[in-house]
């Protein structure tokens, strides 16, 4: 009987091993305290996080989550209190590891003296790689083959971040981390950067983003884990967490004892001059409340079902605690999506 | 050690374009420029004058331009996130530091070498010197001010690792200070018997921790025509030896610091 457990379990266990060593990114329990006069802070506090092989990661959160501090420990620039955090199945901070991956952080700094294809060279020196047609190659690739010669300081802030995309293919990496690679661009910057990350996932990259930009991060990644004062508050595939959208039902000639009579503890309603809207949530079907207002002799305008975004989501996630700052957030995801469109 | 040939030349780069350094650099060349006419202002119309004062001008330009060449590095790397890129690439903390100092101290070299033609130039322009040799003699003055000035860049890298660069600009200033103008009062001290035990111990710690910079303080018998140095060459592989390894142990202290540090 005994023997008959361990040889199910056996298998099991094996097969869970094996899935922990081919997981791109790994935490478990990953926590890292500072020390202050006010007493220990906990900027990420028992993380667990798996990121799979080939899928582009979003790694959420308001300022001050713990992004960036998870990011420099998996880099190996900054180590953990407790916990464990693996890149490539090997120990974060790997020099082995590094030859396999790349980092571009948030508003990357190059010696401004250097050219474009200068700053290739010196970074290609870094892998011991001196290939001044690669260098050339990655610069067209993220069309700056004109500008290569260049000094840098006479680059956009879009060509920047493009020369920094470059730079981080120098070793065709496995694994790249991107700290909000579109925060601050134009437009067009953003949709370019944007392409090129949905590029590197069809070569097989596994890409690892943090970011604000909540309409990108829901249009690219597969799967995403929010962050909030150091802790994992939500994280999963994005089909799996956007469940539970609503519908939108507007109809005019309505009266305010309509309008009560359809409020409900999910169901939102507003009424003005006769226009009323009802927001409720997919699971309930719009066929009662739509009769309920031609019985009392209202006008249905539309029915619009919306899915729920990742914004919802990220709201519902880390505005709970905090209404204002989540309004704020609000706010800024609505003026990057019009600067976006 | 791609890694620490590439991160050298990349400071090279950097420091001979930083503003500050470049502002000191003129300022040493204009004053080494002016130095006859100072000389001619002066009651004593010797050459030693002359010779003691360009010398002069360049070991403080020097020792000025080694601390700001130096305090700022490693802070200014983090401050613009440069680090970051290249400790994600497969690039140790030592290489990093060391190619940092090494770049330092060819920026050094190159700055100090300039100088040292800005004065050559002027002694030969105003015949200050008798022939060749006097002119060789002079010129090696400032090879030892360069060794001296890279044990200086090495106790400001040390100190950069852990400390902002205010402090360190002090620090590595006072050391220096302390290492030029009191070596042989803490060597006194250390050896004396009239004073306190605890006295003595403090002034032996001193003279065992701060490097000797008196001791590269070469020049008087370039400044002092018909004087020599017995030895000299035997002089100069001692001063670098002493020099090499104070950078080594400062190095090491550096990367050990360096290696645990949160950047």
């Amino acid at each position: 009987m005994h023997l008959h457990f361990v040889g199910i379990l056996a298998p099991a266990l094996l097969r869970l091993e094996d899935q922990s060593l081919n997981l791109a990114i790994e935490t478990r329990t990953l926590t890292k305290t500072y020390k202050s006069r006010s007493g220990a802070i906990n900027v990420v506090h028992n993380l667990d996080l798996q990121v799979e092989p080939g899928e582009i990661f979003g790694f959420l959160g308001p300022n001050g989550a713990g992004k960036t501090t998870t990011i420099k420990i998996l880099l190996g620039v900054i180590y953990q209190t407790s916990g464990e955090a693996y890149v490539l199945g090997k120990e974060a901070g790997d020099i082995e590891v590094h030859k396999q991956i790349s980092y571009l952080p948030e508003k990357p700094y190059y010696y401004e003296h250097m050219t474009g294809m200068e700053i290739m060279q010196f970074y290609a020196s870094l892998f011991g790689i001196k290939d001044d047609d690669k260098c050339r190659k990655l610069l067209d690739r993220v069309n700056l083959g004109n500008d290569m010669n260049r000094p840098i300081s006479q680059y956009s802030k879009g060509m920047q971040q493009r020369v920094g995309l470059a730079q981080s293919l120098l070793n065709d990496p496995q694994i790249l981390f991107l700290d909000e690679p579109t925060g601050g661009l134009d437009p067009i910057a953003h949709i370019e950067i944007r392409d090129l990350i949905l590029q590197f996932r069809d070569e097989g990259k596994t890409v690892f983003i943090s970011s604000h930009e909540l309409s990108d991060v829901e249009r690219i990644c597969d799967r995403v884990a929010i962050i909030n004062k150091g802790e994992i508050v939500a994280q999963g595939r994005l089909e799996d967490l956007l469940v539970g959208g609503r519908i939108e039902v507007t109809a005019n000639n309505c009266t305010d004892e309509v309008a009560a009579s359809l409020r409900g503890e999910d169901t939102l309603v507003s009424i003005n001059h006769g226009r009323m809207i009802v927001d409720l949530p997919d699971s309930l079907s719009p066929n009662e409340v739509v009769l309920k207002i031609q019985t009392a002799g209202g006008e249905i305008v539309s029915v619009i079902p919306r899915r729920k975004r990742l914004e919802d989501l990220f709201l519902e996630a880390v505005g709970k605690d905090n209404k204002a700052k989540g309004r704020q957030l609000k706010s800024m995801v609505g003026s990057t999506e019009e600067a976006a469109s | 050690m791609n890694a620490v040939v590439a991160i050298a030349k990349t400071t090279v780069g950097e420091a001979i374009r930083r503003k500050v350094l470049l502002i000191i650099l003129l300022i040493g060349a204009l004053l080494l420029a002016i130095a006859p006419a100072l000389e001619a202002l002066s009651p004593r119309q010797e050459m030693t004058v002359l010779r003691a004062l360009t010398l002069g001008v360049i070991q403080m330009t020097s020792a000025v331009i080694a601390v700001v060449l130096t305090v700022y590095m490693i802070p200014n790397e983090i401050e613009r996130r440069t680090i970051y890129t290249i400790l994600s690439k497969p690039v140790r903390r030592w290489q990093f530091l060391v190619g940092k100092y090494l770049g330092a101290v060819s920026a050094l070299g190159l700055m100090m070498a300039l100088m040292t033609l800005v004065m050559l130039f002027v002694f030969l322009i105003t015949r200050k010197v008798d022939g060749v040799s006097e002119l060789a003699a002079i010129a090696k003055v400032p090879f030892a001010f360069f060794v001296q000035m890279s044990l200086l860049a090495a106790v400001a890298v040390f100190f950069s690792t852990f400390v902002s660069p205010i402090v360190n600009f002090f620090l590595s200033g006072g050391v220096y200070l302390v290492g030029t103008l009191f070596d042989s009062f803490f060597k006194t001290l250390s050896e004396s018997k009239d004073v306190p035990q605890a006295l003595k111990g403090v002034a032996i710690v001193i003279h065992l921790l701060v490097p000797n910079f008196q001791s590269f303080n070469v020049q008087n018998a370039a400044v002092n025509p018909g004087q020599g140095i017995q030895g000299e060459g035997i002089m100069y592989l001692n001063l670098a030896l002493y020099a090499f390894t104070y950078i080594a142990i400062l190095l090491i202290g550096g990367i050990i610091v360096f290696e645990n540090r949160e950047v």
